[in-house]
Parts: structure tokens; C-alpha cells; sequence
């Protein structure tokens, strides 16, 4: 390699960051950072979501928690869902502390922890949303996926996101999707909508802002339309030898 | 913001201060349970023959976690923020199964009045204890000393609440 050539790949090296930095600032700013099509993808699967009557659905989650000094640590968790709406569900959730079982027949809701045997019941007239909303607001209890219940009904608001993007096609397992990224408030969120006439959610990555390490939650979404459950499912009944517990409203520290 | 900062600080070197306390017990308690382990203890039905997780080699620093990284699962739960909402609460998510062995406020109150010592693990509760169901999770309450389940075994915690 000669000298003159040497010197044109140095200026050019030299060069980089200032062209970088002129061809990166127009970027930054997009006349409207709410991609029109991204939401009405997410109302088109909110919509169909509403429409489905019984199904078999489970994820595999990764979470994290960040320790004091910044250090991150990843947990698993899955759980497996039989829903039948308007108003039935029964969800068993796993974690390497417990394996719980949330029962809702329409009237009654039951945490069961099978390893104590210890149950709670409480009485919730409602639909599915209706159940999440109380268990979560009364009781500290979450729902696992319960974004699918609240979906394509006025508890998800779509008027309130700073910014949707389409960000490509992806696999999820075999299937084709659509990627799409959401900034709300402090938070990031990704949604993997399968392709075609029915938009069905593979996956969903959190990016929780508020903290500097930027914790994450990654979701796998997997469905069984076709479920062979019967209505039997979503009755607690008692097994022999099991207490109840009593269970307390959350307090505010 | 500030505030919440500030409580997050206090917590941090309360747990600390607990860790450092938790130490004594929990080797104590490692130690002695060689023996009765093997036993196979199975809390009734459920798992059948999957193996129980044994969180007692677990490094205390994990319990070190700072509440700003609470993270919900859920894409709702998260963007409708909403002022009546118990995320300051329990950090209740239904994947969150961990639950500090102290949390927050109540540590300092905890280690003084509590007759045993949180973070010791016992094989069973003493009797007259009651299970409370806090947040989706079930815990034994003895009077003021509060137990967590950790596989076959008992953690005692500082009160949920």
C-alpha cells in the first residue's frame, strides 16, 4: 500500500464523525413521531382478540430485576391460560418459588397454591377485563397476558402513545409477523402481530425507562384456538384436606 | 421522584444491615439441615416428581433489589398509569414470586421486636400460625413473625405489610 493511499484512508477516517453527525440530526426530528398504521394494527388485533370465544394460550416470560448497585438479574416464568369469555379463565402460573392457580367460574375467583394446599376465594361478577381490573386493584393479584383481556376494549386507550413504529417483519417460532415498537410515557414496549386476517400477539418485549439499567420483560405468546377443555375447568373445588386462606387488601406504604 | 429516591436509599442499607444480620442464621441453618433434607418432605400434591427448588445457596446480595426496577409483564398494567394503582405496593406481578426477605419501611421495626430472626429458615411454622394470602402469595403469620415458603422449608420475613 503506497503513502498517498494511506493518507486519503486517514482523511477519510477523519472525516466519518463529521459526516456522521450532519447526516444524523434531520433524522431526529420526524414530523409525527405516531405512525398511523402501527395503532390501527394494534386496534386490528385488539379487535379480533375481542372476537375470539375459546382458547388455549401460554407464555414464557424472562424478566428483570435490577439489584441496588445496578446489576441485573433475569427470572422465568410461564404460565398456560383456558379462557372461555365472556367470563371464564383458569391460569396456571410458574415460578421457581410457586406454582399457583387462578380459577374464575364468572362469580368466584380462587388463588390455589397446590403445594400448601391453600386456597382464597373471592366474589367477582364480571367479564374477564372486569377480573383483572379488581384482582389487580383490590387484591394486588396480576392476571398473566392480561393485556388480552384488555385489549380492543376502552381499558387501552390508543390516543395516548408518544411515538409507533413499524419496525419490520420477524419469525416468531414459524409464523410471520409484524414487529412494532411503542414509546408511552416512560415506558418502550414491542409487539410481534402475527401476519395476516388474524392478528394474533407472539410476543411482547417491556422496556421499563424509569430506571437508568432499563429493566425488560421478554413475553413468548403461544395459541391454541382449538382447545378440548369442558366448562369444568373453571370451578374450584376444594381438594380434601386443603385450608383457606384469608387474603388481604394491599396496603399503601 | 425525589422521594421516592430517598425511600429507595433508606431501604437499600436497611437490607443491608438485615443481610449482614441474616448471615448467621441462614449458615446455621444450612448447616443443620444436612440431615433432615434428604427426608423428602413433599407439601402435598401438585409436582409430582419434579425436583424442588432449593434457594438456600442463594446469594443474600439478591435480595438487594431497588424498587425503581419494578417491571409489570403487562403492557397495560404499565402505560395506564394511574394514581390508585398498587404498584408501589406489593410489587405484585404475576411473575414476580420473589419477595425481598425484608422489604422497605418495616425492617428496622422488624429486627427489633421480632423473636425470630428474619432471614433463618425453619422446616415447618410453629403452631397457630395462619396463611395469609398478601399480593397473590401465601405466607404463615405467627403473631408479628411472618414465614415465606422457599421450597420444602420456611424463610422468616419481615411482615408483608
Amino acid at each position: 500500500m503506497n503513502k498517498r493511499l494511506w493518507c486519503a484512508m486517514l482523511g477519510l477516517l477523519l472525516a466519518g464523525p463529521a459526516a456522521q453527525a450532519q447526516t444524523a440530526a434531520p433524522a431526529a426530528a420526524v414530523a409525527n413521531p405516531v405512525d398511523a398504521a402501527s395503532v390501527q394494527a394494534l386496534k386490528d388485533m385488539g379487535a379480533h382478540l375481542q372476537s375470539l370465544k375459546r382458547f388455549r394460550v401460554s407464555t414464557e416470560l424472562s424478566g428483570e430485576r435490577v439489584l441496588t448497585d445496578g446489576q441485573k438479574l433475569t427470572h422465568s416464568a410461564n404460565a398456560t391460560m383456558d379462557v372461555a369469555r365472556p367470563d371464564r379463565l383458569r391460569a396456571t402460573m410458574r415460578s421457581p418459588r410457586s406454582q399457583r392457580v387462578l380459577y374464575f367460574d364468572g362469580t368466584n375467583a380462587t388463588l390455589y397454591t397446590p403445594a400448601l394446599k391453600v386456597y382464597s376465594t373471592v366474589e367477582v361478577n364480571d367479564t374477564l377485563a372486569g377480573l383483572v381490573e379488581k384482582l389487580e386493584n383490590r387484591f394486588g393479584i396480576e392476571v398473566p397476558l392480561s393485556d388480552l383481556f384488555v385489549w380492543g376494549t376502552p381499558a387501552a386507550p390508543l390516543d395516548k402513545i408518544d411515538s409507533a413504529m413499524n419496525a419490520g417483519q420477524d419469525f416468531i417460532g414459524d409464523e410471520l409477523c409484524d414487529h412494532y415498537a411503542f414509546r408511552q410515557g416512560q415506558v418502550d414496549w414491542q409487539i410481534w402481530i402475527s401476519t395476516g386476517p388474524k392478528p394474533l400477539p407472539r410476543k411482547v418485549v417491556i422496556t421499563n425507562r424509569a430506571d437508568e439499567a432499563r429493566p425488560q420483560s421478554v413475553s413468548l405468546i403461544s395459541w391454541n384456538l382449538n382447545p378440548g377443555f369442558n366448562d369444568a375447568v373453571f370451578r374450584f373445588v376444594p381438594p380434601k384436606g386443603a385450608t383457606q386462606a384469608q387474603i388481604v387488601a394491599p396496603k399503601t406504604k | 421522584m425525589k422521594h421516592a429516591f430517598s425511600t429507595t436509599n433508606r431501604a437499600a442499607l436497611a437490607l443491608f444491615i438485615v443481610a449482614g444480620l441474616a448471615l448467621v442464621p441462614l449458615a446455621q441453618a444450612a448447616g443443620s439441615r444436612g440431615g433432615g433434607h434428604g427426608g423428602g418432605v413433599h407439601a402435598g400434591g401438585g409436582a409430582k416428581s419434579k425436583p424442588q427448588v432449593n434457594h438456600s445457596r442463594t446469594d443474600k446480595r439478591t435480595n438487594n433489589v431497588r424498587s425503581t426496577s419494578v417491571n409489570s409483564v403487562n403492557v397495560n398494567k404499565n402505560v395506564n398509569v394511574n394514581v390508585d394503582n398498587n404498584r408501589g405496593c406489593c410489587n405484585n406481578g404475576w411473575d414476580n414470586d420473589y419477595h425481598p426477605i425484608a422489604t422497605a419501611a418495616a425492617v428496622t421495626a422488624t429486627v427489633a421486636v421480632t423473636s425470630a430472626i428474619v432471614g433463618s429458615i425453619v422446616n415447618a411454622p410453629p403452631p397457630g400460625c395462619v396463611p395469609v394470602n398478601y399480593g397473590g402469595y401465601i405466607y404463615q403469620q405467627c403473631g408479628s413473625t411472618w414465614y415465606q415458603p422457599q421450597g420444602t422449608q420456611y424463610v422468616v420475613i419481615a411482615p408483608p405489610y
